[in-house]
């Protein structure tokens, strides 16, 4: 879908990104991480020609993005940043209705599409709608961007640290969302962030940036268990790896049967991840949790041993 | 409720239209019945034969004193929103450092100093107070258009450009919208200088609200210099209150 091949860009003097390849895949989820500075934001801007690159080639669905003009580029791509950047004289509506009337819809379906995703955002259409981006809050602002990157439903997303900005809960209730629409869209979105977590939490593919090159790339679990080097582990957590892959992981992963001891007193619901079994066992002074589905039935049960992931029979 | 909010609307937007129509009001007031104060200005200069102005009606004088102030606004305004946009599109960026020098030498120059090199070039009359006052008016617009659209949040100009807007579409639709005001105050400050600064005009041929302050001036007559001082004096506030109400429309 997009594909990276070699690829370098200079400011002048300086090397902002030396010679990275990279694909994704459509439908994929893939982020770039890395310190500050690393050159993230550049490799998402030549994707959307927002910037040229200097050498190398970059391809969408096979075609040399060159071979369109930067506007149609854009256009078909969604691009979500920061600092949000909706227009400040324009109204919610207004300002998600942008593509699709740079790409002359009728009124009618813009508006139609306007409303759609307003609902498919949680953003109610009749409170909303009217309102200018300074009566919103971060978490309201940050959704009406997104919601106005995919107003003509493009194939592709590019989003720039996009919840950056926002308080913890916020941030994890839109990453949340913002997988579970992914899911469901099946868009192919590259991610910028530059807190690991955030990433570990919506890769498919991690990509580890490092002064303007590819360190590793891969799946989190891959990344987290063989870091390629020194520098890659500690960017991933160094010694809080184990729970880093921990919180990747649900219960039901590591879960037995029900076998025939006594049940235990402790409970996890399935979907839980285990880091969160850990916790309720650290919690509660607990080996043992008894595993249950969402009508709080027993299903299966979980030990310490297991959980850890040691290879016996218990 | 619908009714009585319209109504209130309604009175509040005659308020703000209140500050221009007095001072209009005022000014056509004052250039129709300036003759009927004969025996105020008797009292100022008692011993000249005449103590009102007559040479021409104040109405033309006003007209043409308008004309001109107009015609060198709109020039101001083309060319230096014109320059200001110019040098704020990627292309022109070079030239930013050295356009908002040249505004700022165009108004430290003395618009009498304009004049007296302009006259030998264009001759009497109107021209070479219009090419003062334009240069005159310069700065302000240039430099209130470059820090309008400088103002606006980088954010904004590059979500425009990330989401496929043209070069002219983000000028248009955004960066003028978001910029009005402030370049709207520059022109305010402009024009109303420039009224003020066109009654020198009347040195080089140029009738306009000037002559009777000059011709006051040349034949020591006070009450023709305080004719045109009140009557500028109106027109500058008149114009200035017409843009106070300009500017307070709501700006998102
Ligand atoms: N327009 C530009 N002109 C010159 N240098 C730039 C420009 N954009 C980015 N850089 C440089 O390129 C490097 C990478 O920047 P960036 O991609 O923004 O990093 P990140 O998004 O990972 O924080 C930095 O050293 C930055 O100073
Ligand atoms: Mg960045």
């Amino acid at each position: 879908m997009i594909d990276l091949i070699h690829v370098t860009k200079r400011f002048g003097e300086e090397t902002a990104v030396e010679d990275i390849s990279l694909s994704v895949a459509r439908g994929e989820f893939c982020v770039l991480v890395g310190t500050s500075g690393c050159g993230k934001s550049t490799t998402l801007r030549m994707i959307n020609r927002l910037i040229e690159h200097s050498e190398g080639e970059i391809h969408i669905e096979g075609q040399q993005i060159r071979a369109f003009r930067g506007e149609t580029l854009r256009r078909r791509m969604g691009y979500a940043i920061q600092s949000t950047g909706l227009f400040p004289h324009w109204t919610v509506e207004r300002n998600i209705g942008l593509v699709p009337r740079l790409l002359k819809w009728p009124a009618e379906r813009v508006r139609e599409r306007v409303e759609e995703l307003m609902t498919l955002l949680g953003l109610a259409v009749d409170e909303f709608a009217g309102k200018y981006p300074r009566q919103l809050s971060g978490g309201q602002a940050q959704r009406v961007g997104v919601a106005r990157a995919l107003a003509a439903d493009p194939d592709i997303l590019l989003m720039d640290e996009p919840f950056g900005a926002l308080d913890p809960i916020t941030r994890e209730t839109l990453q949340e969302e913002l997988r579970a629409l992914q899911a469901r869209l099946q868009k192919t979105i590259v991610f910028v962030t530059h807190d690991m977590d955030e990433a570990l939490r919506l890769a498919d593919r991690l990509v580890v940036m490092h002064q303007g090159r590819i360190r590793q790339q891969g799946h989190p679990l891959a990344l987290l268990r063989e870091p390629a080097d020194d520098f890659v582990a500690s960017l991933l957590g160094g010694e809080d790896r184990g729970l880093k892959e921990a919180a990747l992981l649900p219960v039901s992963e590591r879960m037995l049967p029900l076998g025939p001891r006594l049940v235990a007193r402790e409970r996890v619901v399935q979907h839980a991840t285990l880091r969160e079994a850990l916790s309720i066992m650290l919690w509660r002074h607990a080996e043992r949790l008894t595993v249950v589905d969402d009508e709080d039935i027993p299903i299966g049960e979980l030990s310490l041993r297991r959980l850890v992931g040691a290879r016996s029979h218990d | 409720m619908t009714r009585a909010l319209t109504w209130r609307a309604g009175t509040q937007a005659g308020r703000r239209w209140l500050a221009p129509a007095v001072w209009l009001l005022l000014l056509l007031a004052a250039c129709l019945g300036m003759a009927q104060l004969e025996g105020l200005f008797r009292l100022v200069e008692p011993d000249s034969r005449a103590v009102v102005y007559a040479r021409a009606d104040f109405l033309v004088l006003l007209g043409r004193h308008l004309l001109v102030v107009g015609v060198a606004g709109l020039l101001a305004i083309l060319v230096g929103v014109g320059a200001a946009v110019a040098v704020t599109r990627p292309g022109g960026r070079d030239f930013l450092p050295l356009v908002a020098q040249l505004a700022s030498i165009g108004q430290t120059f003395p618009p009498v100093a304009v004049l007296a090199l302009a006259v030998p070039v264009l001759g009497f009359g109107t021209l070479p107070i219009i090419v003062a006052l334009v240069l005159y008016g310069l700065l302000p617009i240039v430099r209130n258009t470059l820090a309008g659209i400088e103002g606006i949040d980088p954010g904004v100009r590059e979500a425009a450009r990330g989401m496929g807007m043209t070069g002219g579409q983000l000028l248009r639709q955004v960066e003028l919208p978001l910029a009005a005001p402030v370049i709207l105050a520059g022109i305010r400050t402009s024009v109303t200088i420039n009224i003020a600064t066109a009654a020198i005009g009347a040195t080089v041929g140029a009738s306009n609200l000037g002559d009777p302050i000059i011709s006051g001036i040349v034949n020591g007559n006070t009450a023709y210099v305080l004719q045109g001082a009140v009557l500028i004096g109106l027109l500058a506030l008149t114009v200035d209150s017409l843009f106070a109400r300009l500017q307070s429309r709501p700006v998102r």
